[in-house]
């Protein structure tokens, strides 16, 4: 690692937005109370798949509510998520429906001064429904006889008919597969199957909505890019996007739920356009729960090695159950791919993607978009092939995974970049150590049984390439330097709680030399800030932090400019230097007395004079998406009485190039792998075939997630950050988010094999399934 | 009919007019301006909503203000000292990283209170007991219970 001198980059400070986070102060869109505010509720389908015939709000509107229908919203078909290219994203969404394809899919809406009001007014809509057949499995779906979910929807602008009620496929082929596992010695293929998992961000999905006297429209909401928002809201509603305004606010965590526009926000548009009076509607957790989802998968994977370890090729079929609309299965089925094919090197390969419409709550990215599934399968099968070779498997990984100078694909086949900065082998070698790898012993004795599992996975920093592939990435800010010498910067890029923005503060605060306490993160929404396209795909600090260092190093030309000719030395004979007594930074000619003057003397020297804001303004796509590599080493306990397994035990590694806040960098990894244990062990969402609904209502009591009992104690859990530094990144920054999942799941399931045994290619592995494993083990003992 | 309770939240006495059907919840937020509670779920299953009464923590979604007429209630805005200082345990949390999107941390911060106001030294797994009901999607809780630990080991015995 080259020698720094950071005073902000990798120093644990708080947080900015901390005081008001523990304090209450913080304000989320439920938080909001406007004048003349209406309250909002939505009436959804209570069928799977039906057609509203018809729909009476009368009752309704009697009671003083403002209602509205399908009838009565723009009559459009749009994507909810446009991170993709226009031409490349599929279309089959309305604001409001006649034709609901899942429990909960929204028909009308009101309106009404109080909440309860509006829920009364909910109760007297009338409508009439006729039930469809629905469809609860992807395989069945497919079936010619099976009902078509959709005759056609929309690719781009053009009409696209749907076959089978498959929503996309894909298939990739590099190499020749046939001549690969012919030349293969060892032949290796499992099924896998991952839950359908929900978001469970505390913070239901809300929006309010205010509509201007000039026509247009003002709104706050949970989301993960506030100008996607506002583009579809101009959309759907033909505002042109200067009247349409929309505010960033803290969101009470997303984790994918709000990459796109969400359903609510429409809705709370065309009530208050209809009102014209303000709207607030906060879902309660029962609509949120059937709002959204994480990608379910179905996964079979043959590789084949040969005696050496050597991986020669691979073959992945996948099949995705996305529910009730396409959020864009197309890139995911890509990135799937590109996940794959980009943990470890395969001279063949085919990769065979199908994306299946059903009547189930909607899949979209969660927390790895794709990634957290297949790196399931891949690191279940490299621990099965090593068993089967007799190799160690960290040594079969340390032969074949993808690293320095090799291609990498951060977003599918479209999006590929080479790889620049790899801690792999140092997280494998550090990790072993410090887990105990290779001391591990197997007892397959006693009621509790230990074993310890490892894995390893990664995700992009962001979606940029060299070429412009399928997905929009890029950024843009703007920075202002103070006549104090204090900085103001705008951003629309998110910070969806891991401190994104303390991280894009302190690359300020770096570039410019100024104390990170003279950096302010302000308060925008979509009039402004330019474009950032979303916090997504663990591209924040690398795509958003790149391009606000890039605009830094812009307004610090012109504030060494200014300060040049204050000091009547050339720009590019001044240096700057952090004062910390003055609390400013210094600008000085090195090696000539005198000849320094402070950030804040030269803003306001030149406004004294004339000169103007030192301040710039730009944009900066990347074109590179380092992959952030981790390692998990996860030690469990296998109560064989009762089924229960308990993590015990982790070290978490990980290679995120230069770390910016430490203490926030570790709450990646610590929450990465709490919602890992639970996608592992506990969290699916299952279906009542009968009447379509979830089988746990909506409700946390049956949706069960981890809590603060079931996670190993303090002295158990490690961290370890590589030494690695990026250099296409703000000072060698790459992501860390996403990949913080990933491997979780692999890494628990290889535990509980060490544990007991048994292997287990479903997920997730709940108590009833090991004590079923473990009494057929018995019988066949 | 409307019904005239009394409170005292944040010690400062407050006389409210509420329906009988009002949660407290509602009430703060809505009435009071005090948005620092939360609804999460709406079933007492999430601890968002969480303030304290009379001391002990409660679920404000689940329960009816005009049932705690004449009680004292505390709320996240009512930690802090009188010269505007933080108390110990938010210090504590902004210190070891505990806070992320923020939405979980009232309820936490103010059932770690009640924790270590009845017991100032609790073992880790006490810690972890009395917060399970508390849910944190973001952080995985290590930060947290970092966060209230320290809190007990810096306190004088």
């Amino acid at each position: 690692m080259t020698k720094t001198h950071y005073h902000a980059i990798g120093k644990k400070t708080v947080r900015k937005d901390g005081l008001a986070k523990v304090t209450g102060q913080e304000i989320y869109t439920s938080d909001l109370f406007l004048p003349r505010m209406l309250h909002g509720r939505v009436l959804r389908s209570p069928y799977p798949h039906a057609r509203v015939k018809k729909i009476d709000t009368r009752s309704a509107e009697a009671l003083g509510a403002v209602c509205i229908t399908f009838k009565e919203v723009p009559d459009i078909t749009y994507a909810e998520r446009i991170v993709t290219i226009p031409q490349k994203t599929f279309k089959d969404r309305h604001v409001l429906t006649d034709h609901p394809r899942h429990v909960g899919e929204a028909v009308a809406a009101v309106a009404a001064e109080t909440a309860e009001l509006a829920e009364k007014a909910l109760g007297l809509i009338r409508v009439e429904y006729e039930r469809l057949p629905a469809l609860f499995d992807a395989v069945e779906a497919m079936k010619p006889e099976s009902i078509a979910l959709y005759e056609t929807i929309f690719f781009g602008q053009e009409e696209l008919r749907v076959s089978n009620n498959v929503a996309a496929t894909r298939e990739i082929i590099e190499g020749d597969i046939e001549k690969g596992f012919l030349e293969s010695e060892i032949i290796v293929e499992e099924e896998f199957r991952t839950g359908r998992v929900y978001h469970a961000q505390m913070e239901t999905k809300s929006v309010v909505c205010q509509p201007e006297a000039d026509g247009g429209i003002t709104v706050w909401t949970t989301t993960q890019t506030i100008h996607n928002v506002r583009q579809l809201l101009g959309e759907i509603f033909k505002i042109p996007l200067n009247k349409v305004n929309v505010k960033k606010i803290s969101v009470g965590g997303a984790f994918g739920s709000s990459i796109q526009m969400n359903s609510v926000v429409p809705i709370g548009v065309a009530l208050a356009l209809k009102a014209r009076r303000p709207v607030k509607i906060v879902l309660t957790r029962e609509e949120d729960m059937v709002d959204h989802c994480k990608y379910p998968s179905y996964i079979r994977l043959k590789l084949g090695a040969k005696k050496d370890g050597k991986l020669m090729a691979g073959h992945m079929r996948v099949i995705v159950d996305i529910g009730a609309h396409n959020t864009q299965a197309y890139p995911l089925l890509g990135c799937m791919a590109g996940w794959w094919v980009s943990l470890y090197r395969l001279p063949h390969l085919k990769f065979e993607g199908k994306a299946v419409y059903t009547n189930k709550v909607p899949a979209c990215a969660m927390q790895g978009f794709g990634n957290p599934q297949v790196t399931f399968a891949v690191e279940s099968l490299m621990e099965i092939l090593a068993e089967i070779l007799g190799m160690d498997s960290i040594d079969l990984r340390l032969k074949n995974y993808v690293g320095l100078g090799e291609t990498f694909w951060g977003q599918g086949p479209t999006v590929r970049s080479i790889i620049q900065s790899c801690g792999v082998e140092e997280m494998l070698l550090k990790g072993a150590e410090l887990s105990g790898w290779k001391e591990r012993k197997k007892t397959l004795e006693g009621t509790i049984r230990r074993g310890l599992g490892m894995a390893r996975g990664f995700h992009t920093s962001g979606a940029g390439a060299p070429m412009p592939g399928e997905v929009i990435d890029y950024s843009g800010s703007i920075v202002k330097i103070n006549e104090d010498g204090s900085v103001d910067f705008m951003t629309a890029l998110m910070d969806l709680g891991g401190g994104t923005l303390d991280a894009l503060a302190k690359i300020v605060a770096e570039e410019l030399k100024v104390p990170l306490e003279k950096v302010g993160i302000s308060s925008v929404d979509t009039r402004t800030t330019v474009y950032d396209v979303c916090t997504h795909a663990t591209r924040g600090i690398y795509c958003g932090g790149g391009a606000l260092h890039k605009v830094t190093a812009q307004a610090k030309s012109k504030l060494l400019e200014f300060a040049s000719r204050i000091l009547q030395a050339p720009p590019h004979a001044l240096k700057i230097e952090i004062d910390e007594e003055a609390g400013q930074g210094m600008i000085y000619v090195e090696g000539v007395p005198g000849k320094r003057i402070s950030v804040g003397e030269v803003a306001k020297t030149a406004q004294i004079n004339n000169w103007g804001t030192i301040a710039a303004v730009d944009s900066l796509r990347q074109v590179n998406c380092p992959p952030t590599f981790n390692a998990q080493f996860i030690e469990v306990e296998v109560n064989t009485e009762t089924g229960v397994i308990r993590p015990v035990r982790a070290v978490l590694c990980s290679d995120a190039g230069q770390v910016i806040n430490p203490d926030l960098a570790e709450g990646q990894l610590y929450g990465g792998l709490y919602r890992g244990l639970g996608y592992a062990l506990l969290e699916d969402t299952d279906y009542d075939k009968e009447t379509g609904e979830l089988k746990n209502r909506g409700l946390f009591t049956d949706f069960k997630m981890l809590t603060a009992e079931e996670i190993p104690r303090l002295e158990d859990i490690q961290t370890y950050f590589t030494h690695t530094r990026e250099p296409t990144g703000p000072f060698g920054a790459k992501g860390i988010g996403e990949a913080a999942l990933n491997p979780t799941a692999a890494a628990v399931v290889n535990a509980i094999y060490d544990a007991i045994g048994i292997r287990f290619t479903k997920i997730p592995v709940t108590p009833e399934m090991v004590l079923k494993a473990l009494n057929e083990k018995r019988n066949q003992g | 009919m409307k019904k005239q309770i009394a409170l005292t939240v944040n010690g400062v006495k407050r006389e409210l007019l509420v329906n009988p059907q009002d949660l407290l919840l509602n009430v703060l937020r809505e009435q009071l301006g005090l948005t620092g509670a939360k609804y999460g779920c709406g079933i007492g299953e999430c601890g968002s909503c969480t303030v304290l009464l009379d001391g002990e923590p409660i679920l404000s979604c689940m329960t009816l203000a005009v049932a705690v007429n004449g009680s004292e209630v505390t709320t996240i805005e009512g930690l802090l000292g009188s010269d505007g200082s933080l108390h110990p345990i938010q210090e504590s949390f902004l210190e070891h990283g505990a806070v992320q999107c923020g939405f979980c941390t009232p309820g936490m911060i103010l059932m770690a209170k009640n924790l270590l106001d009845k017991n100032p030294h609790p073992s880790e797994e006490e810690i972890r007991e009395h917060i399970r009901g508390n849910l944190c999607r973001c952080t995985g809780y290590t930060q947290i219970v970092q966060a209230i630990k320290e809190v007990s080991l810096t306190r004088k015995a």
